[in-house]
């Protein structure tokens, strides 16, 4: 049979890369950043440190998390422009979500290359690195910006969990879908709130 | 009572390769209409609001009761039959006298005026086989039986129109995109779980993982709010995202 030619098997990838490793990774690093309430500026130093310090931790930044960002990205950007949406027309939740993830997308890659940019690149001493962070949230307007950077990826990542569980199959019937459907908003309430949180913490240092 | 009247407004095109232009209609109202037998009384007395005469609206339809699709259009917006708008049912929503707006699907090319031309979907249809293969030269004897418990979820799948509603609806159903759309991917679920369509499974996974297939769908779920036969149309998607996923992997290894 002749199914060569097939879009198939890339958006299965796109999809679990978006999980695994990306999404595990946003969890640990956000856990990893709430270390500034246990402890403030000197816990935070240790943590950024002890990254630092990770053995191979340049090539397995590569391989774990920029090729697979990438690659998520530039097929996503391509999804985007995919779609035709009408969420004027068919105002239902779901169809607000899938926009939204579109929305998201495109504010979190915008957010992530500022990102990297600032905090990887051109900086990468701890001291320097928190010092620069806390100076650029006390401009309420980057503060702004920041928060809606983060609450754009944790939203794309959280209604894309979702959505991940029903491309994989692993979620089918109504009921499952309506329950995954409120787990999620939980979990962006839950890690948007503690991201804020961590914002505000180092603006406050 | 007498003198009240509905108010159309309605997208006119003459030909698939002409303009699209707007007319409006005003038409005596009476209970228990709907919006064929208003389109019928515009056929019969073809003049717009401005009391010029007119071509008459051109429309589709043929069971008036919501079973074959064929008149579905955009009543104020969403995609839905003409036959089972009842103008009384669109007032309580709008309010008496709001103009009605008509206008062909979008998503399907237009034939003349609300006439579009649905092949798109039924050339879908042929690529997932949805039938169930019994033709031969020779009596094969009975086949194996549907079970119960499958026959009732696997009916709702039977009611399908191939009205357009859904793929009106999706997001990812566009010029851009070559998605096959949600009612061939239910169908999929019907003719895979049916007993003799099951001999032929792997055929029909095949073709809804080609390029446009399942993997396009983006879990919008509109196709699920608007379908006029209320088929879950989001369940049968992640069960066959759940199917092909399997098949992918057992495809890898073992063919
Ligand atoms: C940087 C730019 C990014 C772009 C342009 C992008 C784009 C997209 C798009 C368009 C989708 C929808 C796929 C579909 O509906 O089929 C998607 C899904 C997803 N994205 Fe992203 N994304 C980006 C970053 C991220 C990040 C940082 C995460 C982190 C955790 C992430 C996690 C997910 C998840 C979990 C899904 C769901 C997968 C699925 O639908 O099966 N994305 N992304
Ligand atoms: S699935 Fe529902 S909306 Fe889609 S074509 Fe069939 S009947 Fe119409």
């Amino acid at each position: 049979m002749n199914y060569k030619k097939s879009n198939f098997l890339i958006r299965k990838v796109h999809s679990l890369l978006a999980i695994i490793p990306m999404g595990l990774f946003i969890i640990l690093h956000i856990t990893l950043n709430s270390s500034v309430f246990y402890g403030g500026i000197t816990a935070y130093k240790t943590v950024i440190n002890v990254m630092q310090n990770i053995p191979l931790i340049t090539e397995a930044e590569i391989i774990i998390i920029a090729i697979p960002i990438i690659f998520h990205a530039i097929y996503g950007l391509w999804i985007v422009y995919l779609a035709k949406n009408n969420v004027l027309t068919y105002t239902y939740y779901r169809n607000w979500a899938f926009y939204l993830q579109r929305i998201t997308a495109v504010i979190t890659l915008i957010y992530l290359l500022f990102h990297v940019a600032i905090l990887r690149f051109l900086n990468h001493d701890a001291s320097v690195i928190i010092s620069v962070l806390n100076r650029t949230l006390q401009n309420p307007l980057f503060f702004i910006l920041y928060v809606i950077g983060v609450l754009s990826a944790i939203y794309h990542f959280t209604n894309g969990i979702f959505s991940f569980l029903i491309s994989w199959g692993v979620i089918v019937n109504d009921k499952s879908q309506k329950v995954l459907q409120y787990i999620v908003l939980l979990l962006f309430v839950l890690l948007g709130g503690l991201s804020v949180g961590i914002l505000g913490k180092i603006t406050y240092f | 009572m007498e003198n009240r009247h509905i108010k159309l407004k309605i997208k006119r095109q003459d030909s698939p390769d002409s303009l699209p232009w707007w007319e409006e209609f005003c038409i005596p109202y009476k209970p228990n209409m709907n919006i064929v037998s208003v389109l019928m009384e515009i056929r019969k007395n073809p003049v717009n609001s401005k009391g010029e005469k007119t071509n008459p609206v051109v429309w589709e339809c043929n069971c008036l009761e919501e079973v074959c699709g064929a008149c579905s259009m955009l009543i104020n917006g969403i995609p839905k039959q003409a036959c089972a708008s009842l103008i009384d049912k669109i007032y309580e929503k709008t309010g008496f006298e709001k103009k009605i707006v008509l206008e062909p699907l979008k998503k399907f090319p237009v034939i003349r005026d609300l006439t579009i031309d649905r092949h798109s979907m039924f050339d879908n249809l042929k690529r997932i086989k949805a039938w169930v293969s019994v033709d031969g030269s020779f009596a094969i004897g009975r086949g194996p039986r549907f079970a119960e418990r499958e026959q009732k979820w696997a009916y709702v799948i039977s009611r399908c129109m191939t009205c357009g509603c859904c793929q009106e609806a999706c997001p990812n159903v566009n010029p851009k995109s070559n998605f096959i759309g949600p009612s061939a991917i239910a169908q999929v679920r019907l003719f895979n779980t049916h007993p003799i369509g099951a001999m032929h499974k792997e055929i029909r996974l095949n073709a809804l993982m080609s390029n446009g297939g399942i993997q396009e769908c983006g879990n919008a779920q509109n196709c699920r709010k608007v379908c006029p036969k209320e088929i879950p149309l989001t369940t049968h998607i992640a069960a066959l995202n759940r199917d092909t996923v399997k098949y992918s992997i057992w495809r890898w290894f073992s063919e």
